[in-house]
């Protein structure tokens, strides 16, 4: 994705986990994962149910809805559909890379221990457009398999992934959102119900069927059973992909260079914070919604030492504008305004104005388009007044205190 | 259950039609693209399906939401 203040990676550090990402060295055949696992059991929909209510299994593409919810709706139409959204169309995020490139048979047993238990006929997987390790490490497991899989293949695009977005590509059509009058999983796919989630969740249900709920929730809280990927990634060097068990402390599993830094966390979407707030936050889900810093995909992007965020913000926000399908109107007129002003924000001096603007067209664009990107932009530039109120008067002013030298960067 | 005006943003154009048949309920963006606010009264119905017939991109509908 041409133009991204974060490359998409070509390359990952993924750290050696308590769950999904144990027994690395082991390798990601097939063979490997069958003598550490053992075969994958068959079963019904009430024991799949079940399994994923007594542990509170949430989507981790972002929205952390119960995955138990999702299936039941599903199972309630005809010729129900399984979808693995591998596409991970944020840049930051290098979560999925991980799991399709150290533990791809976690992914495909999920996905296709669910599709059993919903007599689907078949499980479609959507490979990443601009992430050719993926796409490779995907055909060699599904070639060590016996079931067969049908591929599709997303736009290198920021709004490519999302649900409605992945369902036209299946259909066909251009891969970009559309009006969802019902939940995909009402109708979704050729109007079936269509149980689509990414990566991550399907890996944990494959690990949860694979090793029952009591194992799976021995890690965790019990409000929170088992683990989640995070990926701590920036303008330069490798992301990084850490498994954290919920609720321990995020500031435990952050590199050392994000010390002491303001983040940006929830990915492009996300939340600016400060340090203070960082270092004091819970791995999460259900809390960090509540905090109002929701934790989404899992991205942390940890400003740099020389890097001031209002400059990474404005960058982000140029990077967003430019992503946007430009179907919908507030988002291709609302994107590039707000992008214009986080800049002579970012540039430094532009008028108390400025702050008024960035709130008044993140209320314009917020709930006005067919997918969250247009939210999901107001929601980082807006974060960004609340997590440095004194740093962006200083813009203002038309100095930087964000970082060393003190003048704003021309 | 309450009924409300719902835009297909994909599908809008800006035309405007239905700020004009519903003023009340619609206003318009700094950039021509209706801003749609409140909860449709009995009264309003018919104004609204006029505008959701007349919309010339067929980019407006009437969804019923849970009652506030």
């Amino acid at each position: 994705m041409r133009g991204s203040p974060v490359p998409i990676p070509t390359e990952v550090t993924v750290h050696e986990g308590p769950a999904l990402l144990s027994g690395l060295t082991a390798g990601p055949g097939l063979a490997a994962h069958r003598a550490r696992y053992g075969p994958l059991p068959t079963f019904d929909l009430a024991e799949l149910t079940g399994s994923l209510e007594s542990t509170s299994v949430v989507g981790r593409g972002g929205a952390g809805f119960p995955f138990a919810t999702k299936l039941a709706a599903a199972a309630r139409g005809r010729r129900p559909v399984v979808v693995v959204n591998l596409s991970e169309g944020e840049p930051a995020s290098a979560k999925d890379h991980a799991l399709a490139t150290r533990a791809p048979h976690l992914i495909l047993d999920g996905a296709t221990a669910t599709a059993r238990a919903l007599k689907a006929s078949q499980v479609h997987l959507v490979l990443p457009g601009d992430r050719p390790a993926v796409r490779g490490a995907i055909r060699a497991a599904i070639a060590e398999r016996s079931e067969e899989f049908v591929l599709h293949l997303a736009q290198s695009k920021f709004v490519a992934g999302q649900a409605q977005a992945v369902i036209q590509l299946m259909n066909g059509r251009a891969n970009l959102p559309v009006t969802a009058w019902q939940p995909e999983a009402i109708s979704g796919h050729r109007g079936r119900p269509t149980l689509l989630s990414n990566a991550e969740t399907w890996a944990q249900v494959g690990r949860l069927l694979l090793v029952g709920p009591a194992a799976y929730a021995a890690l965790g809280t019990p409000r929170e059973p088992g683990t989640t990927l995070l990926t701590f990634s920036g303008t330069t060097g490798r992301p990084q992909v850490v498994e954290a068990e919920y609720g321990s402390r995020l500031r435990d599993h952050l590199p050392a260079h994000a010390h002491g830094r303001p983040a940006l966390v929830g990915g492009f979407h996300g939340t600016w914070v400060t340090w203070q707030t960082l270092a004091s936050m819970p791995v999460s889900h259900a809390r960090l919604r509540v905090l109002g810093t929701p934790l989404g995909a899992g991205v942390v992007i940890p400003a740099g030492h020389d890097e001031c965020p209002i400059e990474l913000a404005a960058r982000i926000a140029t990077f967003l504008a430019g992503q946007s399908a430009r179907r919908c109107g507030p988002c291709l007129n609302g994107l590039p305004a707000l992008a214009e002003v986080l800049r002579s924000l970012a540039d430094g001096g532009p008028g108390p104005a400025a702050i008024t603007r960035i709130r008044e067209l993140g209320d314009l664009v917020t709930g006005r388009g067919a997918c969250a990107h247009p939210d999901g932009t107001a929601r980082m530039a807006r974060s960004l007044l609340a997590a440095f109120p004194g740093e962006v008067s200083a813009h203002i002013r038309g100095r930087c205190t964000m970082v060393a030298e003190g003048a704003v960067a021309s | 259950m309450s009924s409300r005006l719902r835009v297909d943003w994909p599908r809008c154009a800006g035309r405007g039609l239905c700020h004009e048949l519903l003023p009340d309920h619609v206003s318009l963006d700094e950039w021509g693209y209706p801003v749609v606010t409140g909860d449709l009264t009995d009264a309003d119905l018919q104004d609204a399906r006029d505008a959701v017939s007349g919309c010339p991109e067929m980019a407006l509908r009437i969804v019923s939401v849970p009652a506030r």
